[in-house]
Protein backbone atom coordinates (compact mmCIF):
# COMPACT_ATOMS: atom_id res chain seq x y z
CA UNK A 1 0.00 0.00 0.00
CA UNK A 2 1.41 3.43 -0.97
CA UNK A 3 1.17 6.00 1.66
CA UNK A 4 -0.34 9.22 -0.14
CA UNK A 5 2.93 11.83 -0.71
CA UNK A 6 1.51 14.39 2.23
CA UNK A 7 1.97 11.88 4.76
CA UNK A 8 5.61 10.37 3.97
CA UNK A 9 7.31 14.01 6.00
CA UNK A 10 5.00 13.41 8.80
CA UNK A 11 6.10 10.38 9.52
CA UNK A 12 9.77 10.53 8.46
CA UNK A 13 9.69 13.60 11.00
CA UNK A 14 8.19 11.60 13.60
CA UNK A 15 10.77 8.60 12.85
CA UNK A 16 13.71 11.31 13.48
CA UNK A 17 12.17 12.46 16.35
CA UNK A 18 11.45 9.29 18.11
CA UNK A 19 15.24 8.25 17.17
CA UNK A 20 16.62 11.00 18.45
CA UNK A 21 14.89 10.81 21.89
CA UNK A 22 15.48 6.98 22.37
CA UNK A 23 19.27 7.34 21.83
CA UNK A 24 19.41 9.86 24.64
CA UNK A 25 21.25 8.60 27.72
CA UNK A 26 18.32 10.30 30.10
CA UNK A 27 16.02 7.81 28.58
CA UNK A 28 17.64 5.18 28.46
CA UNK A 29 18.03 5.40 32.04
CA UNK A 30 14.72 6.68 33.30
CA UNK A 31 13.59 3.31 31.30
CA UNK A 32 15.44 0.93 33.17
CA UNK A 33 15.00 2.72 36.84
CA UNK A 34 11.05 2.78 35.83
CA UNK A 35 11.26 -1.29 34.42
CA UNK A 36 13.46 -2.04 37.54
CA UNK A 37 11.19 -0.25 40.04
CA UNK A 38 8.40 -2.55 38.72
CA UNK A 39 10.19 -5.21 38.57
CA UNK A 40 10.51 -4.93 42.57
CA UNK A 41 7.52 -4.43 43.24
CA UNK A 42 6.63 -8.37 42.38
CA UNK A 43 7.74 -9.23 46.24
CA UNK A 44 4.41 -7.28 47.06
CA UNK A 45 2.37 -9.84 45.45
CA UNK A 46 3.92 -13.15 47.07
CA UNK A 47 3.50 -11.50 50.61
CA UNK A 48 0.72 -12.83 53.10
CA UNK A 49 -0.81 -10.19 54.58
CA UNK A 50 -2.93 -10.22 57.74
CA UNK A 51 -5.51 -7.48 59.19
CA UNK A 52 -6.90 -7.26 62.63
CA UNK A 53 -5.73 -11.34 63.16
CA UNK A 54 -7.58 -12.01 59.71
CA UNK A 55 -5.51 -13.09 56.40
CA UNK A 56 -6.29 -11.19 53.80
CA UNK A 57 -6.73 -12.75 49.83
CA UNK A 58 -3.82 -12.83 48.12
CA UNK A 59 -5.86 -12.04 45.01
CA UNK A 60 -7.62 -8.79 46.36
CA UNK A 61 -4.13 -7.54 47.48
CA UNK A 62 -2.56 -8.40 43.71
CA UNK A 63 -5.33 -6.57 42.78
CA UNK A 64 -4.91 -3.32 44.19
CA UNK A 65 -1.53 -3.32 44.30
CA UNK A 66 -1.49 -3.59 40.47
CA UNK A 67 -4.14 -1.35 40.30
CA UNK A 68 -1.77 1.51 42.44
CA UNK A 69 1.06 0.89 40.52
CA UNK A 70 -0.35 1.07 36.98
CA UNK A 71 -0.97 5.01 37.85
CA UNK A 72 1.95 5.63 38.88
CA UNK A 73 2.84 4.11 35.78
CA UNK A 74 1.01 6.42 33.54
CA UNK A 75 1.94 9.92 35.93
CA UNK A 76 5.39 8.71 35.69
CA UNK A 77 5.17 8.54 31.90
CA UNK A 78 3.33 12.08 31.62
CA UNK A 79 5.87 13.67 33.46
CA UNK A 80 8.29 11.77 31.24
CA UNK A 81 6.25 12.86 28.19
CA UNK A 82 6.03 16.63 29.27
CA UNK A 83 10.01 16.82 30.37
CA UNK A 84 10.53 15.13 26.35
CA UNK A 85 8.44 17.63 25.13
CA UNK A 86 9.13 20.67 26.47
CA UNK A 87 12.64 21.07 24.71
CA UNK A 88 11.81 19.02 21.51
CA UNK A 89 11.62 22.85 19.25
CA UNK A 90 14.44 24.27 21.38
CA UNK A 91 16.96 21.46 20.63
CA UNK A 92 15.70 21.22 16.88
CA UNK A 93 16.50 24.72 16.27
CA UNK A 94 19.96 24.62 18.57
CA UNK A 95 20.92 21.77 15.73
CA UNK A 96 20.06 22.94 12.65
CA UNK A 97 17.54 20.78 11.62
CA UNK A 98 14.65 22.85 12.19
CA UNK A 99 15.54 24.69 9.39
CA UNK A 100 16.64 22.45 7.56
CA UNK A 101 13.60 20.27 7.64
CA UNK A 102 11.69 23.23 7.11
CA UNK A 103 13.32 24.69 3.51
CA UNK A 104 12.37 21.56 2.18
CA UNK A 105 8.58 21.18 0.87
CA UNK A 106 7.83 20.43 4.21
CA UNK A 107 4.89 22.58 5.93
CA UNK A 108 5.27 23.47 9.11
CA UNK A 109 1.77 21.62 9.91
CA UNK A 110 3.29 18.48 8.38
CA UNK A 111 6.61 19.24 11.24
CA UNK A 112 4.64 19.70 13.98
CA UNK A 113 2.86 16.97 13.13
CA UNK A 114 5.30 14.78 12.89
CA UNK A 115 6.55 15.81 15.98
CA UNK A 116 3.72 15.61 18.24
CA UNK A 117 3.40 11.62 16.67
CA UNK A 118 6.90 10.59 17.48
CA UNK A 119 6.90 11.70 21.09
CA UNK A 120 2.78 10.24 21.69
CA UNK A 121 4.49 6.85 19.72
CA UNK A 122 7.51 6.70 21.95
CA UNK A 123 5.93 7.54 25.41
CA UNK A 124 3.01 5.38 24.56
CA UNK A 125 5.26 2.45 23.68
CA UNK A 126 7.56 3.20 26.87
CA UNK A 127 3.99 3.19 29.23
CA UNK A 128 2.88 0.01 26.97
CA UNK A 129 6.12 -1.83 27.85
CA UNK A 130 6.11 -1.17 31.60
CA UNK A 131 2.16 -1.85 31.77
CA UNK A 132 3.18 -5.15 29.93
CA UNK A 133 5.89 -5.86 32.51
CA UNK A 134 3.10 -5.36 35.35
CA UNK A 135 0.97 -7.52 32.90
CA UNK A 136 3.53 -10.29 33.20
CA UNK A 137 4.07 -9.74 36.94
CA UNK A 138 0.38 -9.82 37.87
CA UNK A 139 -0.28 -12.78 35.45
CA UNK A 140 2.27 -15.22 36.74
CA UNK A 141 1.28 -14.43 40.54
CA UNK A 142 -2.28 -15.16 39.89
CA UNK A 143 -1.19 -17.79 37.53
CA UNK A 144 -3.98 -16.23 34.77
CA UNK A 145 -3.77 -13.30 32.36
CA UNK A 146 -5.48 -10.19 32.68
CA UNK A 147 -5.00 -8.46 28.97
CA UNK A 148 -7.22 -5.62 30.76
CA UNK A 149 -3.75 -3.99 31.32
CA UNK A 150 -2.66 -3.83 28.28
CA UNK A 151 -6.33 -2.11 26.85
CA UNK A 152 -5.99 -0.03 30.19
CA UNK A 153 -2.65 1.19 28.76
CA UNK A 154 -3.40 2.07 25.71
CA UNK A 155 -6.59 3.95 26.67
CA UNK A 156 -4.31 6.03 29.13
CA UNK A 157 -2.13 7.33 25.95
CA UNK A 158 -5.16 9.86 25.23
CA UNK A 159 -3.15 11.95 28.44
CA UNK A 160 0.23 11.44 26.72
CA UNK A 161 -1.53 13.54 23.75
CA UNK A 162 -2.65 15.97 25.81
CA UNK A 163 0.52 16.56 27.58
CA UNK A 164 2.82 16.42 24.39
CA UNK A 165 0.14 19.19 22.36
CA UNK A 166 -0.44 21.19 25.81
CA UNK A 167 3.35 21.67 26.54
CA UNK A 168 4.26 21.80 22.82
CA UNK A 169 2.01 24.78 22.75
CA UNK A 170 3.34 26.54 25.81
CA UNK A 171 7.10 25.82 25.03
CA UNK A 172 6.16 28.70 22.37
CA UNK A 173 5.29 31.12 24.38
CA UNK A 174 7.30 30.25 27.92
CA UNK A 175 10.46 28.70 28.83
CA UNK A 176 10.16 25.35 28.84
CA UNK A 177 10.40 24.38 32.05
CA UNK A 178 7.53 26.72 32.66
CA UNK A 179 5.32 24.83 30.17
CA UNK A 180 6.67 21.60 32.03
CA UNK A 181 5.33 23.45 35.17
CA UNK A 182 2.51 24.92 33.98
CA UNK A 183 1.16 21.22 32.23
CA UNK A 184 1.70 19.76 35.46
CA UNK A 185 0.19 22.24 37.39
CA UNK A 186 -3.15 21.65 35.15
CA UNK A 187 -2.57 17.49 36.66
CA UNK A 188 -2.44 18.91 40.00
CA UNK A 189 -5.71 21.02 39.26
CA UNK A 190 -7.36 18.43 37.93
CA UNK A 191 -6.46 15.93 41.12
CA UNK A 192 -7.66 18.88 43.28
CA UNK A 193 -11.13 19.62 41.29
CA UNK A 194 -11.88 15.96 41.73
CA UNK A 195 -11.33 15.93 45.35
CA UNK A 196 -13.22 19.07 45.86
CA UNK A 197 -15.74 18.17 43.41
CA UNK A 198 -16.29 14.19 45.53
CA UNK A 199 -16.77 16.51 48.40
CA UNK A 200 -19.40 18.88 46.76
CA UNK A 201 -21.70 15.66 45.84
CA UNK A 202 -20.67 14.22 49.20
CA UNK A 203 -24.24 13.40 51.03
CA UNK A 204 -22.45 14.68 54.35
CA UNK A 205 -21.70 18.05 52.87
CA UNK A 206 -25.19 18.26 51.01
CA UNK A 207 -26.78 17.98 54.60
CA UNK A 208 -24.67 19.93 56.35
CA UNK A 209 -25.22 22.67 53.69
CA UNK A 210 -28.47 25.20 54.47
CA UNK A 211 -30.31 25.77 51.41
CA UNK A 212 -30.65 29.52 51.66
CA UNK A 213 -26.69 29.76 51.78
CA UNK A 214 -26.10 31.63 48.16
CA UNK A 215 -22.54 31.66 48.33
CA UNK A 216 -22.15 28.08 49.66
CA UNK A 217 -24.83 27.26 47.00
CA UNK A 218 -22.52 29.05 44.14
CA UNK A 219 -19.45 27.47 44.89
CA UNK A 220 -20.46 24.49 44.86
CA UNK A 221 -21.90 25.29 41.17
CA UNK A 222 -18.47 26.78 40.62
CA UNK A 223 -16.65 22.93 41.90
CA UNK A 224 -19.32 21.74 39.18
CA UNK A 225 -18.19 23.53 36.33
CA UNK A 226 -14.83 23.23 36.89
CA UNK A 227 -14.89 19.65 37.13
CA UNK A 228 -16.50 18.99 33.96
CA UNK A 229 -14.49 21.51 32.12
CA UNK A 230 -10.90 20.98 33.40
CA UNK A 231 -8.94 18.66 31.47
CA UNK A 232 -9.36 15.00 32.92
CA UNK A 233 -6.71 13.67 33.47
CA UNK A 234 -6.96 11.45 36.67
CA UNK A 235 -10.69 10.53 35.27
CA UNK A 236 -8.80 9.30 31.71
CA UNK A 237 -6.72 7.11 34.44
CA UNK A 238 -9.89 5.63 36.28
CA UNK A 239 -11.53 4.87 32.96
CA UNK A 240 -8.70 3.53 31.65
CA UNK A 241 -8.33 1.38 34.92
CA UNK A 242 -11.67 -0.10 34.25
CA UNK A 243 -10.72 -2.64 31.88
CA UNK A 244 -8.33 -4.10 34.41
CA UNK A 245 -10.96 -4.98 36.97
CA UNK A 246 -13.29 -6.25 34.25
CA UNK A 247 -15.96 -3.07 35.52
CA UNK A 248 -18.44 -2.14 33.43
CA UNK A 249 -18.46 0.69 31.07
CA UNK A 250 -21.83 2.59 31.01
CA UNK A 251 -22.78 4.72 28.16
CA UNK A 252 -21.01 8.19 27.10
CA UNK A 253 -20.33 9.22 30.46
CA UNK A 254 -17.82 6.60 31.22
CA UNK A 255 -16.07 7.85 28.25
CA UNK A 256 -16.45 11.61 28.71
CA UNK A 257 -12.83 11.80 30.53
CA UNK A 258 -11.49 10.62 26.87
CA UNK A 259 -13.77 12.83 24.75
CA UNK A 260 -12.82 15.63 27.31
CA UNK A 261 -9.23 15.23 26.61
CA UNK A 262 -9.57 14.48 22.54
CA UNK A 263 -11.40 17.84 22.53
CA UNK A 264 -8.58 19.51 24.17
CA UNK A 265 -5.75 18.31 22.30
CA UNK A 266 -7.84 19.47 19.40
CA UNK A 267 -8.41 22.93 20.57
CA UNK A 268 -4.61 22.87 21.68
CA UNK A 269 -3.35 21.17 18.54
CA UNK A 270 -5.56 24.26 16.40
CA UNK A 271 -3.49 26.71 18.11
CA UNK A 272 -0.26 25.50 18.48
CA UNK A 273 -0.53 25.11 14.35
CA UNK A 274 -1.41 28.78 14.24
CA UNK A 275 1.47 29.74 16.75
CA UNK A 276 4.11 27.66 14.80
CA UNK A 277 2.88 28.74 12.02
CA UNK A 278 3.83 32.72 12.63
CA UNK A 279 6.70 31.70 14.26
CA UNK A 280 10.02 33.06 12.96
CA UNK A 281 12.46 30.10 12.00
CA UNK A 282 15.67 31.28 13.43
CA UNK B 1 13.30 32.01 -11.24
CA UNK B 2 13.32 34.63 -7.89
CA UNK B 3 10.87 37.74 -7.72
CA UNK B 4 10.68 40.08 -4.60
CA UNK B 5 8.07 42.83 -5.12
CA UNK B 6 8.23 45.88 -2.72
CA UNK B 7 9.29 42.66 0.26
CA UNK B 8 9.74 44.54 3.80
CA UNK B 9 10.24 43.31 6.79
CA UNK B 10 9.48 45.51 9.86
CA UNK B 11 10.61 44.13 13.57
CA UNK B 12 8.52 47.12 15.39
CA UNK B 13 9.93 50.07 14.06
CA UNK B 14 12.81 48.78 12.42
CA UNK B 15 12.73 48.19 8.86
CA UNK B 16 15.13 45.25 8.47
CA UNK B 17 14.08 44.97 4.75
CA UNK B 18 12.48 48.39 2.88
CA UNK B 19 10.75 48.00 0.09
CA UNK B 20 12.95 45.56 -1.84
CA UNK B 21 12.08 44.78 -5.32
CA UNK B 22 14.03 42.55 -7.75
CA UNK B 23 14.61 39.42 -10.02
CA UNK B 24 16.46 36.25 -10.38
CA UNK B 25 17.05 34.74 -13.61
CA UNK B 26 17.09 31.04 -14.19
CA UNK B 27 20.77 30.22 -15.00
CA UNK B 28 22.35 33.32 -12.92
CA UNK B 29 24.87 32.96 -10.64
CA UNK B 30 23.59 36.20 -8.27
CA UNK B 31 24.71 37.38 -5.17
CA UNK B 32 23.38 39.58 -2.47
CA UNK B 33 25.80 41.86 -1.19
CA UNK B 34 25.64 43.87 1.53
CA UNK B 35 27.45 45.19 5.02
CA UNK B 36 26.52 43.04 8.58
CA UNK B 37 22.87 43.94 9.15
CA UNK B 38 22.17 45.17 5.37
CA UNK B 39 19.21 42.55 5.67
CA UNK B 40 20.67 39.89 3.44
CA UNK B 41 19.61 37.28 5.72
CA UNK B 42 16.37 38.48 6.06
CA UNK B 43 15.58 38.65 2.72
CA UNK B 44 16.94 35.08 1.99
CA UNK B 45 14.74 34.13 5.25
CA UNK B 46 11.71 35.56 3.95
CA UNK B 47 12.48 33.29 0.40
CA UNK B 48 12.39 30.05 2.40
CA UNK B 49 9.00 31.26 4.40
CA UNK B 50 11.30 31.47 7.51
CA UNK B 51 9.88 34.85 8.44
CA UNK B 52 6.95 36.54 6.62
CA UNK B 53 7.13 39.65 4.99
CA UNK B 54 5.35 43.23 6.45
CA UNK B 55 4.57 43.82 3.26
CA UNK B 56 4.97 43.08 -0.13
CA UNK B 57 5.45 39.63 -1.85
CA UNK B 58 8.18 36.92 -2.96
CA UNK B 59 8.08 34.37 -4.90
CA UNK B 60 10.16 31.39 -6.69
CA UNK B 61 9.11 29.53 -9.69
CA UNK B 62 5.97 31.63 -9.67
CA UNK B 63 4.84 30.42 -6.57
CA UNK B 64 4.50 32.83 -3.88
CA UNK B 65 7.09 31.88 -0.95
CA UNK B 66 4.22 30.62 1.48
CA UNK B 67 3.88 27.98 -0.30
CA UNK B 68 5.64 24.88 0.59
CA UNK B 69 5.77 23.85 -3.16
CA UNK B 70 8.36 26.21 -3.89
CA UNK B 71 10.79 24.73 -2.29
CA UNK B 72 10.34 21.84 -4.09
CA UNK B 73 13.79 22.30 -6.12
CA UNK B 74 15.69 24.29 -3.77
CA UNK B 75 19.09 23.44 -1.74
CA UNK B 76 19.29 25.81 1.28
CA UNK B 77 22.66 26.58 2.97
CA UNK B 78 22.67 28.23 5.97
CA UNK B 79 25.27 30.42 7.62
CA UNK B 80 27.31 28.67 10.21
CA UNK B 81 25.21 25.42 9.66
CA UNK B 82 24.98 22.95 12.02
CA UNK B 83 24.29 18.96 11.86
CA UNK B 84 23.27 17.32 14.64
CA UNK B 85 25.97 16.30 17.20
CA UNK B 86 24.93 12.87 17.26
CA UNK B 87 24.18 11.85 13.56
CA UNK B 88 27.25 11.27 11.27
CA UNK B 89 27.34 13.21 8.29
CA UNK B 90 26.00 10.16 6.04
CA UNK B 91 23.07 9.83 8.66
CA UNK B 92 22.79 13.58 8.11
CA UNK B 93 22.54 13.34 3.95
CA UNK B 94 20.47 10.00 4.15
CA UNK B 95 17.49 11.88 6.28
CA UNK B 96 17.89 15.49 4.30
CA UNK B 97 16.89 12.74 0.96
CA UNK B 98 14.55 11.48 2.64
CA UNK B 99 12.55 14.08 3.27
CA UNK B 100 12.78 14.48 -0.22
CA UNK B 101 10.81 12.02 -0.69
CA UNK B 102 13.38 9.68 -2.29
CA UNK B 103 13.60 5.83 -1.94
CA UNK B 104 15.59 4.05 0.07
CA UNK B 105 18.34 3.44 -2.74
CA UNK B 106 17.93 6.50 -5.01
CA UNK B 107 18.80 8.19 -1.77
CA UNK B 108 21.49 6.25 -1.05
CA UNK B 109 23.03 6.32 -4.63
CA UNK B 110 22.57 10.53 -4.20
CA UNK B 111 24.37 10.58 -0.88
CA UNK B 112 27.10 8.67 -2.19
CA UNK B 113 27.86 10.71 -5.48
CA UNK B 114 27.20 13.68 -3.14
CA UNK B 115 29.57 12.65 -0.41
CA UNK B 116 32.24 11.89 -3.34
CA UNK B 117 31.58 15.49 -4.85
CA UNK B 118 32.34 17.07 -1.38
CA UNK B 119 35.51 15.25 -0.91
CA UNK B 120 34.63 13.57 2.35
CA UNK B 121 34.87 10.52 1.53
CA UNK B 122 36.28 8.20 4.86
CA UNK B 123 34.42 10.82 7.14
CA UNK B 124 30.89 10.26 6.07
CA UNK B 125 30.29 7.83 8.84
CA UNK B 126 31.90 10.03 11.95
CA UNK B 127 29.87 11.97 13.83
CA UNK B 128 29.13 14.98 13.40
CA UNK B 129 30.77 16.45 16.85
CA UNK B 130 34.08 15.45 15.75
CA UNK B 131 34.13 17.72 12.41
CA UNK B 132 35.35 20.74 11.52
CA UNK B 133 33.49 24.20 11.09
CA UNK B 134 34.97 23.15 7.45
CA UNK B 135 33.67 19.83 6.72
CA UNK B 136 30.21 20.93 8.16
CA UNK B 137 29.61 23.64 6.05
CA UNK B 138 30.72 21.10 2.88
CA UNK B 139 28.16 18.71 4.65
CA UNK B 140 25.79 21.42 4.36
CA UNK B 141 26.56 22.32 0.75
CA UNK B 142 26.34 18.31 0.14
CA UNK B 143 22.52 18.34 1.76
CA UNK B 144 21.69 21.58 -0.21
CA UNK B 145 22.61 19.84 -3.52
CA UNK B 146 20.56 16.56 -3.00
CA UNK B 147 18.01 16.13 -5.47
CA UNK B 148 19.71 18.25 -7.83
CA UNK B 149 18.05 21.46 -6.87
CA UNK B 150 17.45 23.88 -9.89
CA UNK B 151 18.01 26.75 -7.23
CA UNK B 152 20.63 26.99 -4.88
CA UNK B 153 20.33 29.52 -1.93
CA UNK B 154 23.36 30.23 0.01
CA UNK B 155 23.98 32.04 3.13
CA UNK B 156 27.28 32.98 3.31
CA UNK B 157 28.70 30.05 2.85
CA UNK B 158 32.49 30.51 3.46
CA UNK B 159 31.44 32.43 6.92
CA UNK B 160 34.22 31.21 9.32
CA UNK B 161 36.26 29.23 6.85
CA UNK B 162 39.84 29.23 6.66
CA UNK B 163 41.60 30.52 3.03
CA UNK B 164 41.73 27.31 1.74
CA UNK B 165 37.99 26.11 2.72
CA UNK B 166 36.87 29.35 1.10
CA UNK B 167 38.97 28.21 -2.05
CA UNK B 168 37.42 24.82 -1.92
CA UNK B 169 33.77 25.87 -1.55
CA UNK B 170 34.54 28.55 -4.37
CA UNK B 171 35.87 26.04 -6.71
CA UNK B 172 32.86 23.53 -5.52
CA UNK B 173 30.26 26.44 -7.22
CA UNK B 174 32.39 27.26 -10.19
CA UNK B 175 32.08 22.91 -11.10
CA UNK B 176 28.35 23.66 -11.02
CA UNK B 177 27.94 26.17 -13.23
CA UNK B 178 27.68 23.57 -16.24
CA UNK B 179 24.95 22.22 -14.22
CA UNK B 180 22.50 25.25 -15.22
CA UNK B 181 21.63 26.14 -11.79
CA UNK B 182 20.51 29.42 -10.51
CA UNK B 183 22.37 30.49 -7.74
CA UNK B 184 21.36 32.79 -5.02
CA UNK B 185 24.96 33.53 -2.72
CA UNK B 186 24.64 35.80 0.13
CA UNK B 187 27.85 37.04 0.97
CA UNK B 188 30.41 40.11 1.51
CA UNK B 189 33.18 38.20 0.52
CA UNK B 190 33.78 40.49 -2.40
CA UNK B 191 36.65 38.96 -4.41
CA UNK B 192 34.71 35.35 -4.42
CA UNK B 193 31.58 37.09 -5.03
CA UNK B 194 33.51 38.48 -7.75
CA UNK B 195 34.77 35.23 -9.31
CA UNK B 196 31.66 33.49 -9.06
CA UNK B 197 28.54 35.65 -10.00
CA UNK B 198 26.96 37.20 -13.16
CA UNK B 199 24.76 39.62 -11.57
CA UNK B 200 24.53 41.15 -8.20
CA UNK B 201 22.35 43.70 -5.51
CA UNK B 202 24.03 45.41 -3.06
CA UNK B 203 21.84 46.42 -0.10
CA UNK B 204 22.47 48.42 2.67
CA UNK B 205 20.21 49.32 5.86
CA UNK B 206 17.56 47.31 4.22
CA UNK B 207 17.25 49.43 0.91
CA UNK B 208 18.50 47.92 -2.11
CA UNK B 209 21.23 50.50 -3.61
CA UNK B 210 22.19 48.97 -6.84
CA UNK B 211 21.26 45.38 -8.97
CA UNK B 212 22.99 44.97 -11.91
CA UNK B 213 25.54 42.65 -13.97
CA UNK B 214 28.78 43.11 -11.80
CA UNK B 215 30.40 44.15 -15.57
CA UNK B 216 27.86 47.16 -15.30
CA UNK B 217 28.70 47.59 -11.62
CA UNK B 218 32.01 47.82 -12.00
CA UNK B 219 33.60 50.60 -14.16
CA UNK B 220 36.32 52.84 -14.86
CA UNK B 221 38.97 50.25 -13.42
CA UNK B 222 37.02 50.30 -10.17
CA UNK B 223 36.65 46.78 -8.25
CA UNK B 224 33.76 45.21 -6.79
CA UNK B 225 35.16 46.28 -3.35
CA UNK B 226 35.26 50.66 -4.34
CA UNK B 227 31.99 50.01 -5.78
CA UNK B 228 30.54 48.52 -2.72
CA UNK B 229 32.54 50.76 -0.23
CA UNK B 230 31.75 53.98 -2.39
CA UNK B 231 27.43 53.04 -2.62
CA UNK B 232 27.22 51.83 0.87
CA UNK B 233 29.24 55.21 2.77
CA UNK B 234 26.61 56.86 -0.02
Amino acid sequence: MNTPRSVRPIINIAKYTFADEVRQRSFVVMFVICALAIFLTRGCYQGSYVVNGQALDAGAVAGAVSKATFHVIAVAVMLLAALLSMRIFRRDRDDGMQSSILSKPITRRQYVTGKILGLWALSTLFMFILHAVLFLIVSVTLKEAVPGYLAASLACSSSLLFVVVAVLLLSLFVPDIVAFLCVMGIGVVDLATEGLYALSTSRMVTAMMPPSDALAQSSVSWVKVLHCGWPKLSRTQHFASAFIGGEGLHGFGAAYPVVNLLLYCLILGVVLFRRFGNEDIL
Amino acid sequence: MIELNAATKRYGSLAAVDDVSFSVRTGEYFALLGPNGAGKTTVVRMLLDFARPTSGSLSINGLSSTHAACRTSVGYLAENHRIPPHLSGWQYLRRCAELLDMDRSDAVDQCRRIVELIGMQGREHTRAKTYSKGMIQRFGLGAALIGDPKLLILDEPTAGLDPIGIREIRLLLESMKTREMTIFLNSHLLSEVEKICDTAAIINRGRLLVKDTISAIVKNGETLEDVFVRLVKG
